[in-house]
């Protein structure tokens, strides 16, 4: 047993992630890295759209605290966090494909064509995975923003005078941006998660439906694969907002942190 | 309990919540005995019809079960994993979080180093892999291996209790008079955190909800014929042209008791922890 370890791992580290016990004979490495590109567009798409709109939503919610628009935004926010990523995609299923006819239901993509020449299918997935994230992130913002507001540092350049917006964004939004991206970062977890599901809802060709397969045909190389390239990326994303946040926060890159 | 009521007065929303929690609660308990078909049972002549046909009052799937059975036997087996893992996850959390904390030294660094690997995979990831390859989701397996899941969250929430209660001078008093570990941990320290481990377990019982339905949507929850809303959305997924209700209904009834208890937790977040 240790011995097949061994050998799965060396083979890992020169890039030969073995074959498909499913499909005989089939190197994973070839169908993998497809999947994994349909799923980084997919999630590139959605990181786009929820992180703009959550934390400008997050900042209006903060500024206006206490007044219906922060309501708003508050209710909207822990409503769409609360859903599971597959039920608010059955309910924009049910709104804009099966009612409106916008988008189709299911994302599939022709054979023979590329993802690019089917845009319109990711529309839909990221739209889903948005709406989960936007609660988190934009009640993080919003409380963040609230912290920072009642700080005696903006409270002294609203007293100097200063344009609200310049107060706003320059001063206030900088610092209140820093736990944000920490959210966003540790976050990335449940993206993943979602992503799997949201790519069977939508039979969205990426590597969480590829996941699922392998394991309702009980699949042990593939599963393993496809963890194993999760969990980096994971790490890494987790890395990246950790070497951000110093890269921010100049307090932390010249003390070292504090633990 | 003055001050509960009082502060539910504040908190409209709060009862809005409990209500729901309650409904369902009933619903779990009392509802198998009231509808009029149970989960399995097959109405041939009323396939994929809408709310109100022939007594069904939230209509048929495909195989023209009733919906509304069958989201009330669900709620059964949501109700019961879910509460069963948001207990089991707390009381290992708590265990773990306790001892790392207390002990310090290098049983704190081990500690945070497995968790560390722990959460390098996304929970649901992990659980879905570990059930897939399991092949066997009882509601006992689905528990346990949620709960372990979510172990490292609520390991952390306690540990992070724990380091702020050690340094108070009544577990000092405590340690002079002879106590033992175990004593001091559980009998001296728990009682004075319970505050922020009941608002965790809280949470958690809203996030194996979401778990459980996601488990059930993917095919690795619990099996049929036990009826599981996450599996019934998917199930009914291709006949969402014809009958919206089949897939709504129940992705409504997990969106409803997932938010009530998300506004119970944050109730109950704010009269435990405010109180002070």
């Amino acid at each position: 047993m240790l011995q097949r370890y061994g050998r799965w791992i060396s083979g890992v580290v020169v890039g030969d992630l073995g074959e498909s016990v499913y499909m005989q004979g089939v190197a994973i490495n070839s169908i993998l890295w497809r999947r994994v590109g349909h799923s980084m567009v997919l999630a590139l798409t959605a990181f786009l759209m929820f992180v703009p709109l959550s934390i400008f939503f997050g900042v209006l919610a903060g500024v206006k605290e206490k007044k219906p628009t922060d309501s708003i935004v508050s209710f909207f926010g822990l409503a769409t966090m609360a859903l599971p990523e597959f039920v608010s995609g059955v309910i924009l299923i049910s709104v804009f494909a099966v009612q409106l006819n916008w988008f189709p239901i299911v994302s599939v993509i022709p054979i023979g064509e590329s993802l690019f020449q089917n845009l319109n299918i990711v529309v839909l997935p990221a739209l889903s995975i948005t709406l989960v994230m936007f609660g988190y992130i934009s009640r993080m913002q919003r409380s963040s923003m609230i912290q920072v507001m009642n700080s005696d540092y903006v409270r002294a350049a609203i007293l100097k005078g200063m344009p609200r917006k310049y107060v706003i964004f320059r001063h206030a939004l900088k610092n209140a941006l820093l736990p944000t991206i920490t959210i966003i970062g540790m976050n990335m977890g449940w993206l993943f998660g979602g992503l799997v599901v949201v790519e069977t809802l939508f039979g969205f060709p990426g590597m969480g439906s590829l996941l699922m397969t392998a394991i309702k045909t009980r699949d042990v190389p593939l599963i393993e694969a496809c963890v194993l390239l999760i969990t980096v990326i994971y790490s890494l994303s987790t890395m990246v907002t950790d070497i951000m946040y110093s890269y921010l926060n100049p307090r932390i890159r010249f003390q070292g942190g504090q633990r | 309990m003055k001050y509960v009521l009082y502060q539910l007065k504040k908190h409209p929303l709060a009862i809005v919540g409990i209500i729901i929690i309650i409904f369902w609660l009933i619903a779990a308990f009392f509802g198998p005995s009231m509808v009029p078909f149970t989960h399995t049972q097959m109405d041939s002549e009323h396939q994929m019809v809408g709310p109100g046909t022939n007594g069904h009052v939230l209509g048929t799937d495909s195989l023209g079960r009733d919906l509304l059975a069958r989201i009330v036997y669900g709620s059964r087996s949501i109700l019961t994993v879910a509460l069963m893992t948001s207990i089991v996850s707390t009381i290992i959390g708590v265990l773990l979080g306790f001892s790392a904390g207390y002990f310090g030294g290098r049983i704190d660094a081990a500690f945070l180093r497995s968790m560390d690997i722990l959460m390098a995979i996304p929970p649901l990831v992990l659980s879905m892999v570990v059930l897939g390859i399991l092949g066997d989701s009882s509601i006992l397996s689905l528990t346990l291996i949620v709960s372990i899941a979510f172990v490292p969250a609520t390991a952390r929430v306690s540990r992070g209790v724990l380091l702020t209660e050690k340094s108070q001078e009544y577990v000092s008093a405590a340690r002079i008079r002879g106590e033992n570990h175990l004593y001091i941990m559980f009998v001296e320290i728990l009682p004075n955190t319970t505050g922020p481990i009941i608002v965790e377990a809280t949470a958690r019982f809203a996030y194996s909800i979401m778990m459980v339905a996601s488990l059930g949507f993917l095919g690795v929850g619990m099996q049929p014929p036990t009826p599981d809303w996450g599996m019934m959305v998917i199930e009914n997924k291709p006949i969402i042209a014809q009958a919206p209700g089949a897939v709504l209904f129940p992705a409504l009834a997990i969106a409803s008791l997932v938010i009530a208890i998300s506004i119970f937790s944050d109730f109950v977040s704010k009269v435990l922890i405010h109180e002070r």
